[in-house]
């Protein structure tokens, strides 16, 4: 069964084909940017799964990683749908669980740039947490 | 007080003065998708206290509450800036992702937590309200 999802005003939507090879949360500032001061809550796929159909608004930026990560969004009602790193090539897909159909697919793993989260952040203590990027 | 802001690219600035009319975390299933999975975090403040410099991209929406809701980001980067209701024009939600750091703004209250996955975390510290609580009060 593929999996499925969509942005708030349902102009993008996507399948994707495969399962799930992690989810993690994000504090980096550039996530508590796209996620309205919260962290980012990702689900990784590999990139070739994942099919979008509709309009997609991108911009490229140097992460906090030093990466060169690309960040899909709808360009209607602004909902943030992946990043994916440009360079170096080969890494999985992020996928904004908000977006997807079934936000309980898989919960976040482990919790990376801790560093960065604001002091009333709730960081759950059994996860395993990086204070920067995951290694 | 003075807080400023800007979206990830720097297209939009913000500029506030005055003070915090209330400050919640809302884990509605809208608020859900353009946060990445978790809820937004907004600091409400009056309208007229609010400049935005910069062109602003918007839609129009039906919430969870029943109001329309127009939620306005920045069409280069997508970062969301500000929600507002259409049942109180006075006063404009910003996303506290986009205000500058050492703010100092903190959730208050934790909404729609009816609607939060089973993975949340809610500090239970926050007021803690299932669906639509009362408007915020202003003096």
């Amino acid at each position: 069964m593929p999996h499925t999802g969509q942005c708030f005003c349902g102009q993008v939507r996507y399948t994707i084909s495969s399962e799930p090879v992690g989810a993690r949360t994000c504090w980096c500032r550039d996530c508590q940017y796209i996620a309205s001061g919260s962290a980012t809550n990702n689900v990784l796929f590999p990139e070739d799964a994942v099919t979008f159909s509709g309009q997609i608004g991108r911009i490229e930026k140097i992460a906090d990683s030093g990466n060169r990560v690309e960040r899909g969004f709808c360009p209607k009602c602004g909902s943030q749908l992946y990043s994916r790193t440009i360079e170096p090539a080969g890494a999985v897909i992020r996928i904004r669980m908000g977006t997807l159909d079934d936000t309980e697919l898989m919960a976040p793993q482990n919790v990376i740039w801790t560093d960065s989260a604001p002091s009333w952040a709730v960081i759950d203590p059994d996860l395993p947490q990086f204070p920067k990027g995951p290694k | 007080m003075t807080y400023t802001g800007s979206c990830a690219c720097g297209a939009i600035t913000l500029s506030i003065t005055g003070e915090v009319i209330a400050s919640r975390q809302c884990w509605c299933r809208q608020c859900q998708q353009i946060a990445s999975g978790g809820p937004t975090n907004n600091a409400t403040f009056p309208t007229e206290n609010v400049r935005i410099d910069g062109d602003v991209a918007s839609g129009t929406f039906t919430a969870a509450s029943g109001s329309t809701v127009t939620q306005a980001f920045c069409p280069k980067c997508g970062v969301h800036l500000y929600g507002q209701s259409s049942a109180r024009p006075h006063l404009l939600s910003v996303r506290l992702g986009a205000l500058d750091e050492r703010h100092g703004i903190e959730p208050t209250m934790a909404i729609w937590t009816d609607d939060a996955p089973d993975w949340a975390l809610i500090d239970p510290k926050l007021e803690n309200v299932a669906r639509q609580p009362a408007p915020p009060k202003m003096d």
